[in-house]
């Protein structure tokens, strides 16, 4: 099942080229432009006035495409001939600020780039006439950029300087609507986030004071692993505030109350902070911390990775049992999330090459499908305003691309082949059997099944039961064409075209990674690259 | 070495002789009107009479500069330069000090501009 | 290229002397200008200021200690001037801060305080604001703003360059008297807290000098470098003289339980001298109590108790500061009462000094620092904790002044959304609040790092208790102030007020101002290690 990563002709002719020099040189710079490009996107955006509509636009769709381009180009180096661009620049003494494009980084970094393209397509259709714009797409700018910096930061304080800057830009993004429940929601998620953040913070100082700047090192810290040797008291504490801090936007199960609270942001927001940035920022920082600062030997000689699989364990049923009694979509969506964010934690504390190939892969699938249940969620909400659950039978049939979408993402969810959903959960399992946990299947086949319960009766209601007759909001809301006709209710509307067809590509994606997991720099083949780094 | 309070060393150095018995009386006079120039800045809510007590308080402190200056038989020239500095000086504070009273308690000008709001 | 050739030596003098004398000159000047020249002058002076430091600057950084003195004479009672690093430090703050303060009052003359017309005659039309009627009236803009300024930027560039102990008392005494009268431009409210701030500022002067008197009693000098050299251990006396200084900076410094003036001065005085008086007025008091501490007296366990008496103080300070933050519901007073606050992390380091090694851990790598380093580390903490705070203090100052100038009051439920018609001026307050806090990256965040480093390194591990506490609530009140004025509820009736004033061109420009010292907040946070380095020219280790 291992693939190899063969150089190719064309990969020797471009390590050839790579080897100048000069060219070497500006590799180097490519983490620093990837950050900088959204920042300045954003920066160009913010004084805008709202209606410079095409400015707007154009900026956001360049940056977006130009990062994707670059992500893109980094890979074939970075994976198939080795390199490791870096930029570092001294920021306190001793400590330097570093940006290095290492595998793990390009996976979340790549992930982050491409569905930051496609959200900000679906968030200009989503946002077409709403006031404050450019205050959104401002902020949505350093949101990446901030999840960027996240993904390319090669130690500690760099992560952690962007980490903190994640929670400050959302805060906005979540209040977008300025209604109080959307202000409330802010400011739950603010305190949960800023919390979680003086743990990291406490954690990180403590850790350098101890151990020297931790530079993120595929198979450990050496500064990190001396310590655990000397003092693995203190070792353990601090790995127990960076979890517990990255635990809070992970939504790992004490510390995940504002996640369902959150989902009151606009569609692409939720889409974003639920695939992509909050949440996975801080599952990705779970990863580096135990793979890439510990290291997973001496994490597990620690003894501190079989309590946060058991939390990992809990948070999965958890959350599904949740899921299963909401009837508000997205708060079911985001309690779906809570379950799933911590299969990549699960992955990850099983100590098995297999499982952490499995969480890691995780981490990009997940993001996938999740993404594209968002932005179904977004397409009822917005065109036949349908929000809860009771409410989407039928609408297979007045929103047949939208509803398609939704049913393969959902299928993802529950691990159906051939989707990506089922790759993880296929890894993870195997995985698990030759662990020393092999009752964590138990704990895969009851999520799975709870993930079944929760998604397949509103799959079927969508397609093969008719609509609801009596909600009256549906058929004030649906738009001109219905409008006073009980009949037409079950006829295709028209789904906006920037809306269904971001969703339709996720959708797509989802079972095209599924499909081709085996081929050269797919997600599955790079998970299995990083977790050779991480075993060594 | 030996803990006493601070003033002790140099009022046992001036008390030696007594002819430095003068200094040490104005050293004490100077601290007493610095003391007592303070407690009434504090108390008085009086603006005039925080004005003055601010006076005596530098003439207090004024007067503990000039004790210490004359402990040598050579009067520290360094000294009494801070000395007149510091005379200068509240003069000049004095003189805004007043100013933004007359304003202060001048009937007709209790209109506000915009905006302005006092604890 | 060497610096050294950079700049010859000869500019560098020039540029010293000019730090003082050209503000003082531009001050006596613009007495005899009407308005408008005044502020042509005014904008001019400040970019020459702030071109003259940069050559000092610059030496001062490649490793020189700058001299020299003026008119010849030499200590004990000539004028020298003297840069390291503390002061290049300091310099730096001050121009930048200054120009671009100076600049914004040049282009926003509202800012500059309000005037009492003596009759009941006509208002000028093209300011606006003001009711007519009855009573006496009151114009906008007060030509007073500049040779008041200029003659207090001199003063605190004497301060910041002086080498000797009676320049710093001439220097801060003209400080503390411009300042006084600064505070007065905002009109008759703010009458009252000037007067307030006089009684303060002259007893804090005071006892400045009847300390500074005791060493030259005990020293026969008034040069830092001579007394600090000549003193011997620190007997009782020293003790008692740093007390009076101490205490005389701590009233000018509005340390509590001494701050209560500082509320009505800082908030009540117009737009464009509350940044001046928050983020460099109070930093020379400061950068006298550091140079004493540090460069004059060596304060061992004598001092102990006063070390810890105020670093004591300086914890209620960041605790009763904040908690009084919090409960304001006006923009201004808030900011003061946070500069309350954020004074008390500049007494955190006194008990890292008297006390450099009080335990440190077990053979941790990181940890084992020698007593010198803990010092140094110290000191550059609080010095980037102090320029940190002038930067996003002077940025949240100028920010909250506009407006109140536009919008006629400071109250912020009822500026609520106004940061859907100024963006730029509510993304600097966010840039500013980040850099107040002491999130990463910001120069408040460099010196906290460092001061818990060199605290872990001593042993005095209270202080990172109280830095995580301070940092919780620094940002909550910053949230309090910035949550309403960037998000308006939907919900709620009241729309967001209408400007009172026309925006002209020039006041647009002038938002730029509040931007360019919130983004520089951000970005110092960089210079961490050159900053380092800075400080280690001319240190007294």
């Amino acid at each position: 099942m291992v693939t190899q990563l063969m150089p190719t002709p064309a990969g020797s002719a471009l390590a050839n080229l790579l080897e100048h020099p000069v060219v070497e040189r500006t590799v180097d710079v490519v983490p620093l432009i990837m950050v900088l490009l959204s920042l300045t996107a954003a920066i160009a955006i913010f004084p805008l006035r709202d209606a410079q509509r095409g400015v707007r636009t154009t900026v956001n769709l360049l940056a977006a495409v130009a990062k994707v381009g670059l992500i893109a180009a980094l890979v074939p180096a970075v994976v198939g001939e080795g390199l490791r661009p870096e930029f570092s620049m001294p920021f306190l003494p001793g400590i330097d600020l570093v940006l290095r494009a290492d595998p793990m980084a390009l996976f979340f970094g790549g992930l982050s780039a491409l569905l930051w393209l496609l959200t900000t397509i679906y968030a200009i259709g989503y946002l077409r006439g709403t006031p404050h714009q450019s205050r959104f797409f401002g902020f949505f700018s350093l949101c990446v950029t901030a999840t960027v910096g996240i993904s390319f930061a090669g130690n500690l304080v760099t992560f952690l300087i962007f980490y903190e800057m994640l929670t400050l830009v959302t805060y906005p993004l979540v209040a977008h609507w300025g209604n109080p429940a959307s202000l409330r929601a802010a400011r739950i998620y603010l305190r949960y986030a800023m919390g979680g953040g003086l743990a990291v913070l406490i954690g990180v100082v403590w850790l350098t004071m101890y151990a020297g700047a931790v530079d993120f090192a595929e198979g450990g810290a050496e500064g990190v692993a001396e310590l655990s040797e000397r003092s693995p008291g203190v070792a353990t504490v601090i790995f127990v505030l960076l979890i517990c801090g990255l635990g809070v936007k992970a939504a790992l199960f004490p510390l995940h109350g504002w996640l369902p609270h959150a989902m009151v942001a606009p569609a692409p927001v939720s889409a974003l902070l639920h695939a992509v940035a909050v949440v996975k920022a801080g599952v990705f920082g779970i990863v580096r911390v135990i793979d890439d600062v510990y290291g997973i030997s001496v994490a597990d000689e620690l003894g501190v990775l079989t309590p946060v699989l058991v939390v990992a364990c809990f948070t999965i049923v958890y959350g599904s049992y949740q899921a299963l009694r909401q009837n508000d979509l997205k708060k079911r969506l985001a309690y779906s999330t809570v379950s799933q964010v911590s299969y990549v934690v699960l992955g990850v504390t099983l100590v098995t090459e297999l499982a952490t190939t499995g969480g890691v892969v995780h981490l990009v699938h997940q993001g996938i499908m999740k993404i594209t249940l968002f932005f179904c969620a977004g397409l009822f909400a917005e065109v036949v305003r349908v929000k809860a659950v009771d409410q989407m039978r039928g609408l297979g049939y007045r929103m047949p691309w939208a509803s398609a979408a939704f049913t393969i993402a959902a299928f993802g969810m529950i691990g159906l082949p051939p989707t990506a959903g089922f790759i993880s959960k296929w890894q993870l399992g195997q995985g698990a059997i030759a662990s020393d946990h092999p009752w964590v299947l138990w704990v895969l086949i009851a999520s799975s099944l709870l993930n079944a319960a929760y998604f397949l009766p509103v799959v079927y209601g969508m397609w093969f039961r008719d609509p609801p007759q009596d909600s009256e909001s549906a058929r004030q809301d649906s738009g001109a064409a219905q409008q006073g006709s009980s009949e037409t209710r079950s006829v295709q509307v028209r789904e906006p075209l920037m809306l269904a067809v971001p969703a339709l590509c996720t959708a797509g994606f989802s079972v095209v990674v599924g499909l081709a997991a085996a081929v050269p720099f797919s997600p599955l083949s790079l998970a299995e690259y990083i977790a050779e780094g991480v075993f060594g | 070495m030996t803990r006493v309070t601070p003033l002790v060393p140099l009022a046992a150095g001036l008390v030696e002789g007594s002819a430095m018995t003068a200094e040490l009386w104005y050293l004490l006079l100077g601290s007493l009107l610095t003391v007592a120039g303070l407690t009434r800045m504090m108390l008085t809510r009086d603006l005039v009479a925080r004005l003055i007590a601010m006076n005596v308080v530098g003439v207090g402190s004024l007067v503990v500069l000039l004790s210490l200056a004359a402990r040598s038989h050579a009067i520290d020239p360094v000294l009494s330069a801070l000395v007149i500095t510091g005379l200068v000086i509240t003069v000049a504070f004095t003189g805004v000090g007043a100013v933004l009273i007359r304003r202060i308690e001048s009937p007709g000008t209790s209109r506000q501009p915009h905006g302005g709001e006092q604890e | 290229m060497t610096p050294q050739t950079l700049f010859p030596d000869a500019l560098v003098q020039f540029a010293i002397g000019g730090l003082v004398l050209l503000p003082l000159l531009a001050a006596t000047l613009c007495v005899l200008l009407p308005h408008t020249p005044r502020r042509i002058l005014g904008a001019f002076t400040a970019l020459a200021v702030l071109v003259l430091s940069l050559p000092v600057v610059w030496q001062v950084s490649a490793g020189d200690v700058v001299q020299s003195a003026l008119g010849g004479y030499d200590a004990p009672l000539g004028i020298r001037l003297r840069a390291d690093g503390l002061s290049a430090a300091f310099l730096a703050l001050t121009s930048v801060v200054g120009a671009t303060t100076t600049l914004y009052a040049a282009a926003q003359p509202h800012s500059t305080g309000t005037r009492l017309l003596s009759g009941t005659g006509q208002v000028t039309a093209s300011t606006g604001a003001v009711a007519t009627g009855r009573g006496p009236q009151w114009e906008p803009s007060h030509a007073g703003f500049w040779p008041l300024w200029l003659g207090c930027w001199a003063g605190l560039n004497a301060v910041f360059l002086s080498g000797d102990l009676f320049n710093t008392y001439v220097g801060l005494e003209l400080v503390g008297l411009t300042a006084v009268a600064l505070v007065a431009l905002g009109g008759r409210p703010s009458w009252a807290a000037a007067l307030r701030y006089l009684f303060i500022a002259v007893a804090g002067s005071l006892l400045f000098l009847v300390g500074t008197g005791l060493i030259v009693a005990m020293t026969g000098t008034l040069d830092i470098e001579q007394a600090s050299s000549t003193a011997s251990d620190a007997g009782p006396a020293d003790v008692l003289a740093l007390t009076l200084i101490s205490v005389g900076l701590a009233l000018k410094l509005a340390l509590v339980p001494l701050h209560r003036w500082l509320i009505p001065a800082h908030s009540g005085s117009p737009s464009a001298v509350s940044p001046l008086l928050s983020a460099l007025v109070i930093k020379a008091a400061l950068f006298v109590l550091l140079r004493c501490w540090l460069w004059l007296f060596d304060p061992d366990s004598t001092a102990a108790g006063l070390a810890w008496g105020l670093a004591g103080l300086g914890v209620l300070a960041l605790v009763f500061g904040s908690i009084m933050a919090l409960r304001q519901t006006h923009l201004k007073r808030l900011i003061a009462y946070s500069t309350v606050a954020q004074v008390g992390y500049w007494f955190l380091m006194l008990p890292l000094i008297v006390d450099p090694a009080a335990g440190n851990l077990e053979d941790q790598p990181g940890t084992e620092l020698a007593p010198d380093d803990v010092v140094s580390g110290a000191l550059a903490a609080t010095v980037a904790l102090a320029l940190g705070h002038g930067l996003a203090k002077s940025a949240l100052f100028l920010a909250a002044g506009y407006l109140k100038d536009v919008y006629g009051t400071d109250e912020i439920a009822a500026l609520r959304g106004v940061g859907q018609r100024h963006p730029m001026l509510v993304m600097s307050m966010g840039l500013a609040a980040v850099g107040l806090v002491g999130l990463p990256i910001s120069l408040s965040f460099t010196g906290k790092w460092k001061l818990a480093t060199s605290a872990v390194a001593a042993g005095h591990y209270w202080i990172l208790v109280v830095l995580i506490v301070a940092t919780l609530l620094s940002a909550a009140y910053m949230l309090r102030v910035l949550a309403p004025l960037l998000i308006e509820s939907e919900d709620d009736a009241s729309e967001v007020p209408g400007p009172q004033v026309a925006l002209s061109t020039y006041s647009r420009l002038a938002a730029y101002a509040p931007l360019l010292l919130g983004t520089l907040t951000i970005a110092a946070g960089l210079l961490g290690v050159w900053f380092e380095e800075l400080l280690e020219v001319g240190a007294p280790w």
